[in-house]
């Protein structure tokens, strides 16, 4: 009798202390990961410690929010009832309607886009819309029936390349008006769009004093601070040969910086057995050659987006020289036969696991 | 069957025996309970395969235990298979084919995404040393 009253005791106790255990592990703050595939036609994930899932759920909720909103504004493929957006914004350039008073979000990308389009030397041009819609109609049926899968033909993209003088946007920052003066050219911000939402998104939290997050839109990565502990991240660049055993070409610490990558290998169809990527040179009109990816490494997560697109369709040298003229850029450039290239401050941020 | 015992009522059995079996249940319970615990608190030890589809928790395996699941979603399918400690789309009916030919994710932090089925696999781990990101 005693003895099993002893045993309920003792049983009760190992309840209570091991309840007591979880419950102090929960005041320390763990890491939680949540992922969308709503925006930018890609994956999201995002990255934070918190001490409860409730506030990370709060956090991340108003994070995906925001972006969603960026993600309404900025897409060149979606209408939405009551508002106007770049799919708007192109769609009423046909000579009759001259500008379009837009939201102010609009307005600061577009600004930002001519002056990256100036720092990159034209190669981030978001007037290119007519030549990259053409790559991305072709590209869209050649995965749906790849037996049919063809390249688009040369007459097309001659043509719709006369159409892509970024001088043609013009934008009335007082009145909040776009104006494409060339009635044949459409914007594409693809390559831009995601790094600006997500660094504007990033700036937002940081106001309300948080960190300890990570924004990670389809690659374009941006850290709030370090962890809770004062860690860096450890971000692993994804090696761009898929057959390699190492999953990850580099790894990087990072506290508070951005990494953005672009890769051949993230978005293509095969015609004939070779793959076409999305990453179009203005120059050849063709998918950009010689990388398999380009990471930029930086403060600004817009600036890594656009510089990362734009050094995929610059020669190493040119690239280079355009890396090491920039303050606090770094990039590694990975070539197509898996050799490497990196700025003179890149091995700054190189870690180990 | 007069003679059938009648648990709980005081005719039957002496306050004892009642005890007895108060004490009994609480055992019983507390085992249950403990038993409980142990598990949740093992599990988050090893490392497992996360699926989410449309961004809900869809299912959840070791990466221990080698199995085949069959992901569907409408039209959209994946076969994920989780092999020797790693875990890979095998088959797919995605137009892109881009999560078929991703390379077995096996360390905490990979991913492996379908857009068009809206699928994501994902590893959690509690190992140090995995990356947070990957870009």
């Amino acid at each position: 009798m005693k003895k099993q009253r002893l045993v309920s005791l003792l049983l009760l106790i190992g309840m209570i202390a091991s309840s007591l255990s979880l419950l102090s592990c929960q005041g320390q703050k763990q890491k939680f990961v949540t992922h969308s595939l709503e925006y930018f036609d890609t994956a999201t994930s995002i990255t934070g410690y918190e001490s409860t899932q409730e506030e990370f759920d709060r956090i991340s909720g108003e994070i995906l929010d925001l972006l969603g909103e960026y993600h309404r504004l900025y897409t060149i493929y979606h209408r939405y009832e009551g508002m106007e957006n770049l799919c708007t914004v192109n769609e009423l350039q046909d000579g009759v309607h001259r500008t379009v008073t837009v939201d102010q979000r609009i307005i600061d990308l577009l600004l930002y886009a001519k002056e990256m389009h100036g720092v990159t030397n034209g190669k981030l041009n978001v007037a290119m819309g007519s030549l990259l819609s053409i790559w991305h109609e072709y590209r869209t049926a050649g995965l749906d029936e790849s037996r049919a899968a063809e390249l688009p033909p040369k007459e097309l993209l001659t043509e719709a390349a006369k159409h892509t003088d970024i001088n043609n946007l013009i934008i009335d920052p007082e009145a909040r008006t776009v104006w494409l003066a060339d009635p044949a050219m459409t914007l594409d911000v693809g390559a831009i769009a995601k790094g600006y939402a997500v660094e504007m998104v990033a700036r937002t939290l940081e106001e309300q004093g948080i960190s300890g997050y990570v924004i990670n839109v389809g690659g374009n990565v941006r850290t709030l601070g370090t962890k809770p502990d004062g860690q860096t991240w450890l971000a692993g660049i994804e090696n761009p040969n898929p057959d390699a055993p190492q999953s990850y070409a580099v790894y990087l610490a990072l506290a508070g910086e951005s990494v953005v990558t672009s890769g051949s290998y993230q978005r293509f169809y095969t015609v004939n057995g070779k793959n076409y990527h999305h990453i179009i040179d203005e120059q050849t009109m063709m998918p950009a050659e010689g990388y398999l990816s380009v990471s930029v490494v930086c403060k600004n997560s817009a600036q890594g987006d656009a510089l990362s697109t734009a050094l995929f369709c610059m020669s190493p040298e040119e690239g280079l020289a355009l890396v090491e003229r920039l303050p606090d850029v770094e990039a590694l450039w990975i070539f197509t036969d898996e050799s490497q290239q990196v700025s003179s401050g890149f091995s700054h941020f190189v870690t180990r696991p | 069957m007069s003679k059938e015992r009648n648990w709980g009522s005081p005719v039957s059995g002496s306050a004892k025996k009642i005890k007895n079996d108060i004490a009994l249940i609480v055992a019983l319970l507390a085992l249950v309970l403990l038993a409980t615990l142990a598990l949740l608190l093992l599990r988050t030890e090893g490392d497992r395969v996360v699926v989410t589809l449309d961004g809900q928790l869809w299912g959840e395996f070791s990466l221990q235990e080698d199995r085949t699941v069959e992901i569907r979603n409408g039209d959209g399918y994946n076969r994920l298979v989780i092999k020797d400690g790693k875990a890979y789309v095998q088959e797919a009916n995605c137009p892109d084919g881009i999560c078929s030919a991703h390379r077995p994710i096996g360390y905490g932090g990979e991913s492996i995404i379908c857009l068009p089925n809206k699928v994501v696999v994902e590893i959690r781990s509690q190992n140090q040393g995995q990356p947070d990101i990957i870009s």
